[in-house]
């Protein structure tokens, strides 16, 4: 209901008019406002020392951070590290260990050029992931035609393409986009140096590495990336979220953690 | 007895770890009162215009009684507490149970000192959802059109979004819209009834809210982790503190699977040089310190002293220096563990007692000697000493003392803490004091509650 309409539908007069007074505490308030907000200076200052004593009383905790080391270790693929640890450190890794062997063998595989291989392991694995990661699945036959490719098959490569690849194509847009480029450096005499010359880099099957190995870890419900970095993110954005309000030490180079005294 | 007295004049401060020295339980305390505020759960039948509106005895709902003549007769009931402030997203609901002769119901939110007859919305720092236009209104004369209107049987909801300072509505479920949240200070969760025989009922989570509040909370986190995920990190570096970490613990057997596994992707020398990263000093003692922990792991704490006198003799000179109260404490503990409560006492009465005269071991000292009270320790509230954490609490402290002899020590507290830890710290005091100066109001960063919301779902 509209201000100053009252329940018997007269209108009749809001609220009292302001006075002159109040006019002049309220423009008072605004001036004020107006200065906080625009001076620069009214940034608080926290010192060196001051940071220092609230920096001893943060908790935290030994058992987490061994938690997030064993995280990153068992999320990257370093078993037996991640074996050691668990007993030097008595920190229970939070997947299967031998889960990790399976991945590495498969990641492995992709990366020295196996896809047949490694389709192979994850089938082994988990029938599912690939039947229900068509992407993937269409990639790592990508990845396959490439390397027919790479190693000078033409004829088993042509007849990959059309036989395996072109159908998937015509079911979806992009899958047919990716065909053409990959096909297209069959037309070029010196592959290497061809405008799709990036598809034969390693770098493409580190790619296709990395997506089957995130979509093997979600498989397992497990998170597809480490905690370690988003973490480290976290700290960058939380410093310059405080920088809005306040200069402190911050921490510029994360590799030796040293406190910057503060800009005043 | 000598009290008060304090330990001699160590190096490095290992009371800092001491402040591991904590039951699961009470880190779970620690937690929990982090975030912990009065939240709203009824409407406050005192601060109220009165006249107007009777609250039901449960003080859930509310009902208009008594015809209104005029805009200065409307009744507002406030929950008991403000909205709590640390946290993504506050929420409440209400249900219009009878829209009344004309539906004059609203919900909003309200500062304490409100005119308790005036609809929320119409006076200054207040904001209120008007079931009988639709209109928002935020403290000025005219209401906006926002949403659709809401008579009997509807609920409708009002929240506030701290990430992203605005008020939301909602309206069976669905949201209505957001508007900027321009009021500083406490908020206190509102309704509003204005004629006859109106009556709405409210949730303030009691029972489950029609709108999807869990979802829209995790939206706006994946907004937010979108937006940190997007920002870059030096190549490799997570790698690094990851490895500066085990070096800096002694954690030998797994650095050498990790440098062995990660040869052929990130040459570490080559990597430290590239990237000026400095790791001098961590390498400092490492059989050493990989030995003892080694020791203390596996509860062998008279080898860990045999070796400590044999090739750190300095860190023992002093018999009450806090590394030696944990190791004999250690020692006790393990004639516990192994049920040897003979040998527990006359440990205790040879070793421990001295301790005694240092006041600020004395609680510690207390726990310790208190496992001899119980027929089954671990089931006791020390029982935590009995935990794997105990052994390595003591092995870390060994290890700072081991690293502080190191001769080329620039910083005492690289003995303490790990760049890892280092980091991890600076994350949860700058999370904490960009809350602390924004009116306390958002989420602050707890590594062990990040930890635990293993399953929080990543954008992708």
């Amino acid at each position: 209901m509209e201000i100053g309409e009252d329940p018997c539908g007269h209108r009749h007069l809001p609220s009292p008019k302001p006075t002159a007074l109040f006019v002049l505490v309220f423009h008072f308030h605004r001036t004020i406002d107006e200065i906080s907000c625009a001076a620069p200076m009214s940034k608080k200052v926290i010192t060196r020392e001051e940071w220092e004593r609230k920096l001893k009383d943060v908790k935290i905790r030994k058992e987490d951070m061994n938690k997030l080391v064993m995280n990153f270790l068992v999320t990257e693929g370093y078993v037996e590290a991640a074996e050691k640890f668990r007993v030097e450190s008595g920190t229970e890794p939070d997947i299967d260990l031998a889960t990790i062997t399976d991945r590495m063998a498969v990641k492995k595989a992709l990366q020295s050029g196996n896809v047949e291989d490694a389709i192979e392991k994850v089938n082994d694995l988990n029938p599912t992931i690939l039947d229900t990661n068509p992407q993937l699945y269409f990639h790592l036959q990508q990845q396959r035609l490439i390397e027919l490719i790479r190693s000078g098959k033409i004829e088993e490569a042509l007849e990959f393409a059309q036989e395996e690849l072109a159908p998937r194509g015509e079911e979806n847009q992009s899958f047919l986009e990716e065909l053409e480029r990959t096909v297209a450096l069959l037309a070029f005499e010196d592959v290497k140096n061809c405008p799709y010359g990036e598809l034969l880099d390693v770098s493409q099957r580190l790619k296709t590495a990395s997506e089957l190995n995130a979509a093997i870890l979600t498989s397992q419900s497990h998170e597809k990336d480490p905690k370690l970095p988003s973490l480290l993110k976290m700290l960058i954005w939380a410093q310059n979220q405080l920088d809005e309000k306040a200069a402190y030490p911050r921490i510029n180079n994360l590799t030796t953690a040293a406190l910057e005294d503060p800009a005043v | 007895m000598m009290i008060n007295q304090e330990p001699a004049g160590e190096s490095i401060d290992l009371f800092r770890l001491a402040s591991r020295w904590r039951s699961g339980a009470e880190w779970k305390k620690i937690v929990e009162e982090m975030d912990s505020e009065p939240v709203p759960s009824h409407l406050n039948t005192i601060n109220s215009s009165g006249l107007f509106q009777i609250v039901s005895t449960d003080k859930m709902s509310v009902q208009y009684v008594g015809s209104p003549q005029h805009g200065h007769d409307v009744g507002v009931v406030q929950a008991d507490y403000p909205a709590p402030t640390r946290r993504l997203a506050y929420y409440f609901e209400m249900t219009v149970k009878n829209a009344g002769q004309k539906g004059q119901v609203a919900i909003g939110f309200t500062m304490q000192h409100f005119k308790m007859r005036r609809q929320p919305g119409w006076e200054a720092n207040s904001c209120g959802y008007h079931g009988d236009d639709g209109y928002l209104y935020r403290g000025q004369g005219k209401g906006e059109s926002f949403g659709p209107t809401f008579t009997t049987n509807d609920t409708v909801g009002a929240g506030i979004n701290y990430a992203s300072q605005e008020f939301f509505f909602t309206k069976n479920a669905k949201l209505v819209g957001t508007v900027p949240k321009d009021i500083k200070g406490p908020l206190y969760p509102s309704i509003a009834v204005h004629s006859q025989n109106e009556e709405v009922t409210v949730n303030f989570g009691k029972k489950p809210f029609l709108f999807d509040i869990e979802g829209f909370i995790l939206e706006e986190r994946l907004k937010q982790q979108a937006m940190i995920e997007k920002l870059s990190l030096q190549p490799n570096i997570s790698h690094w503190i990851v490895r500066s970490y085990l070096l800096h613990y002694g954690y030998q057997d797994t650095l050498k699977s990790f440098d062995l596994a990660s040869e052929n992707t990130y040459p570490s020398e080559s990597m430290a040089q590239e990237n000026g990263f400095d790791d001098q000093g961590d390498m400092y003692a490492l059989d050493h310190r990989n030995i003892l922990r080694q020791l203390i792991k596996n509860g062998n704490i008279d080898s860990a002293f045999q070796k400590l006198r044999e090739w750190y003799p300095q860190v023992l000179q002093d018999d009450k220096s806090l590394v030696c109260f944990l190791l004999h404490s250690q020692r006790f503990i393990e004639y516990i563990r192994v049920g040897q409560l003979a040998e527990a006492v006359s440990y205790a009465q040879s070793e421990l007692q001295k301790f005694f005269s240092v006041k600020s071991y004395v609680d510690l000292l207390q726990d310790v000697s208190g496992l001899l009270a119980y027929k089954v320790p671990v089931e006791s509230s020390v029982g935590y000493l009995l935990d794997g954490p105990q052994r390595e609490f003591v092995a870390d402290a060994v290890n700072a003392v081991v690293l502080s002899t190191n001769p080329n020590l620039k910083d005492a507290d690289r003995c303490l803490y790990s760049c890892l830890e280092k980091l991890l710290r600076q994350l949860t005091l700058c999370s904490l004091e960009r809350r602390a100066s924004s009116e306390d109001q958002g989420e602050a960063f707890c590594l062990h509650r990040e930890l635990q919301s293993g399953g929080r779902a990543k954008c992708s």
